[in-house]
C-alpha cells in the first residue's frame, strides 16, 4: 500500500477541475431548462438537474474543486448567460448544491465500488434537496405575517414542499443522479484522467482525514436540521393536522417560534463553521504546494 | 397527445440556440444596461433586500410599480415577463387550493398575496439589472468587489464558450441518433419515446465528458503560459484590468432618485397603510 499517497494536484490542476465540473454542469443545466416538464395539480414531473453530471466530477476528481465549480456552471450558463439570473436566490442554490455534491465526493473513497457510488449519489442529492426545503418553508414562514393567524396555508406548504421532495429524490435522485452515475463512474474511470494529465483518483486520493471527519458531522446537521424545522414548523401550527386549536397558539406560538428560528440558525451556523473549518484545513496544503 | 406533440417538434436544438444567442448576445444598449454595473449591483441587492423588511402592501404595491416602470424602459423581452408572472401566479394558486382544502379561507389569499409582491419585486428587479447587463461587465463588477478570481474568469468564459459547448452537445446527440433506432411502438404518452431520448441524453454525456476534459486541459494549459493564476494574486493586474470602470454623473443621480423614492413611497405607505387585518385568534 505503499504507493497509495494523498496525491495532491497543482493550481492548474484544480483550475482544471473546477472549469471542467463548471463547463458540463452548464452544459447539462441548459439542457435541462429546455426539457418539457408534465404537470399534475400541484405534482411538477421535470427532470430539474442532470444531478450525475456533477455526481461524476466529484467521484473521479477533486471533491472540493468540482463541487465549487458545478453549481457555478448552473448560474453563469444557465441563468446569467440565459437572461434569468436570480441574484441572491442564486446564492442560495449555490450554498445548498454545493454542500451536498461536496460530501457526496468526500464519501467515496474508491470509485470502483458500486456501494459507496450509491450511497454518496443518494446522499449528496438528499442534502440539497433538504437544505433547500428549509430555505423554502424559512421563506415562507418569514415572509408571511403571523402566519400561524391564516389558517391553512402553513399545512399546504407542507404538504406541497414534501410531494416536490418525493418527486425530485426519485426524479433527480434516481432516476438522472443514482442510475447514470453507476453507468459513468467506472466507464470513465482511468481514462478520464490521463486526458487532464493526472493519475485515477486512489482510495488516499484528494480527502484529507480532516475532511472526512467533517463530513461525518454535517450528514447528521442536515438531516436533523431538517427534521427539526419540519417538527417546529408543524408544532407552531398545530400537532393535529387540519384540527385548528387557536388556545394551543395563543399559549405557545411565540415561543415555538423562537425555537424553530433558533433551530434554523444553529444548522445555518454549524454548516458555516464546517465550511471554514475544511477550508482552513485545506489551505496549509495549498501554500506548500503552491508557493 | 396531439399537443406534446405539437410542442416537442417547435423545440428544435436550432431554434434554442438562436434564442439563447440573443439572450447572450443581445443589445445591451438600455437604460440599466448604460449604469456602471458596480451601481447596478448595489441598487439591485437593496430591492432584494427591502421587500422583506415590510408588511405594509402600499409600500410594495409602490415599489412594484417602480420597477414596472424600469421595465419598461429597459425593454426587456415581454417573453420573460409573462413567463414570471404565469409562474408566480399558478404556484400562489396551488398554495390557496390546498390551504382552503385544510379548511382555510380567503384570508389566506390575501397574505399570500403579500408574499408574492414581495417575490414580484424581487424577480422583476434582477430581470432589470441583469437581464440587461454584458456579462464582461458584470464579471469586473464581481472582480472589482473582490470575489475571488475564478468566479470572474468563469463567466467570461462561459460566455465565449457557451456556442461552442452546445454545438458539440447538439452533433454528439444527433449521431447518437443516427446510431440508434426510435422504438416504433410509442407506449401510452409517448413514454417509451420519452424513455428514449433521456436515455440518450444520458449517453452523450460520455463522449462529450472526454472531449470538454481535452478542451479545458488545453485552456488551462494556455492560460498558465499567460500567467493566469499567477496574475490573479496580484493587485496591479486588478488594477488594470478595472481601470475602465467609472462612476459617470447619471449614475450618481440615479441613485439618489431611487433612494429618495424609497424614502417616499415608505412615508406615503405609513399615510395610507393597506395592511391584512390579523385574523383574530
Amino acid at each position: 500500500m505503499s504507493h497509495l499517497r494523498s496525491q495532491q494536484l497543482s493550481q492548474s490542476q484544480k483550475l482544471m477541475v473546477f472549469i471542467l465540473s463548471m463547463s458540463l454542469f452548464g452544459i447539462a443545466n441548459i439542457i435541462t431548462e429546455i426539457t418539457p416538464e408534465f404537470v399534475l395539480g400541484p405534482v411538477e414531473l421535470s427532470v430539474s438537474y442532470f444531478a450525475f453530471v456533477p455526481l461524476t466530477m466529484v467521484f473521479l476528481f477533486s471533491p472540493l474543486h468540482a463541487a465549487l465549480g458545478a453549481p457555478l456552471g448552473e448560474i453563469i450558463f444557465a441563468d446569467l448567460l440565459m437572461g434569468d439570473f436570480g441574484g441572491l436566490g442564486e446564492l442560495e442554490g449555490f450554498i445548498e448544491f454545493g454542500m451536498g455534491m461536496y460530501v457526496a465526493g468526500l464519501l467515496v473513497k474508491d470509485p470502483t465500488n458500486k456501494k459507496q457510488l450509491a450511497l454518496g449519489a443518494l446522499i449528496g442529492v438528499g442534502i440539497d434537496q433538504m437544505l433547500s426545503t428549509i430555505v423554502d418553508v424559512g421563506k415562507v414562514w418569514f415572509g408571511i405575517e403571523e402566519l400561524e393567524a391564516v389558517p391553512g396555508v402553513a399545512e399546504s406548504i407542507l404538504v406541497l414542499e414534501g410531494i416536490s421532495f418525493t418527486t425530485e429524490m426519485l426524479i433527480s435522485g434516481v432516476l438522472f443522479g443514482l442510475i447514470p452515475t453507476l453507468w459513468l463512474v467506472p466507464k470513465l474511470y482511468g481514462k478520464i484522467e490521463p486526458l487532464m494529465g493526472f493519475e485515477p483518483r486512489n482510495p488516499a486520493t484528494f480527502r484529507s482525514s480532516a475532511e472526512v471527519i467533517n463530513v461525518k458531522f454535517i450528514i447528521p446537521a442536515v438531516f436533523l436540521g431538517f427534521v427539526a424545522m419540519i417538527a417546529e414548523f408543524m408544532a407552531t401550527l398545530d400537532v393535529n393536522f387540519a384540527v385548528w386549536e387557536p388556545e394551543f397558539i395563543d399559549q405557545f406560538g411565540m415561543q415555538f417560534l423562537w425555537v424553530g428560528v433558533s433551530a434554523a440558525a444553529i444548522v445555518l451556523l454549524v454548516a458555516i463553521i464546517g465550511i471554514v473549518k475544511l477550508k482552513n484545513s485545506q489551505n496549509p496544503q495549498d501554500k506548500s504546494k503552491g508557493a | 397527445m396531439k399537443s406534446i406533440k405539437d410542442l416537442l417538434s417547435k423545440i428544435t436544438v436550432e431554434n434554442i440556440k438562436i434564442e439563447l444567442m440573443r439572450t447572450a448576445y443581445g443589445n445591451k444598449d438600455t437604460f440599466m444596461g448604460k449604469l456602471d454595473p458596480r451601481v447596478a449591483i448595489v441598487w439591485y441587492l437593496i430591492f432584494a433586500i427591502i421587500p422583506w423588511l415590510f408588511w405594509n402592501n402600499t409600500i410594495l404595491l409602490g415599489f412594484l410599480l417602480y420597477m414596472v416602470v424600469l421595465l419598461s424602459i429597459s425593454r426587456v423581452s415581454p417573453l420573460i415577463i409573462i413567463l414570471l408572472a404565469f409562474g408566480l401566479v399558478t404556484e400562489a394558486g396551488y398554495i390557496i387550493f390546498v390551504s382552503v382544502m385544510f379548511g382555510g379561507d380567503l384570508t389566506a389569499a390575501m397574505a399570500l398575496l403579500t408574499f408574492t409582491l414581495k417575490l414580484t419585486i424581487i424577480s422583476l428587479a434582477s430581470i432589470a439589472v441583469f437581464a440587461s447587463m454584458d456579462p464582461e461587465k458584470f464579471s469586473d463588477a464581481l472582480m472589482s468587489f473582490r470575489l475571488p478570481g475564478q468566479v470572474c474568469f468563469g463567466i467570461s468564459y462561459g460566455y465565449r464558450m457557451l456556442p461552442i459547448l452546445i454545438e458539440e452537445y447538439n452533433n454528439i446527440f444527433n449521431s447518437f441518433r443516427l446510431r440508434g433506432k426510435v422504438p416504433e411502438d410509442r407506449g401510452v404518452i409517448h413514454w417509451k419515446r420519452v424513455v428514449y431520448y433521456c436515455k440518450t441524453a444520458v449517453f452523450a454525456f460520455y463522449p462529450m465528458m472526454l472531449n470538454t476534459a481535452k478542451r479545458t486541459r488545453t485552456t488551462v494549459e494556455a492560460l498558465e503560459v499567460k500567467g493566469f493564476t499567477y496574475s490573479l494574486k496580484h493587485e496591479e493586474v486588478r488594477k488594470l484590468k478595472l481601470s475602465y470602470l467609472r462612476v459617470q454623473p447619471r449614475d450618481i443621480y440615479f441613485f439618489i432618485f431611487t433612494i429618495f423614492l424609497i424614502i417616499t413611497v415608505i412615508y406615503i405607505g405609513h399615510l395610507y397603510p393597506i395592511e391584512r387585518e390579523i385574523h383574530p385568534l
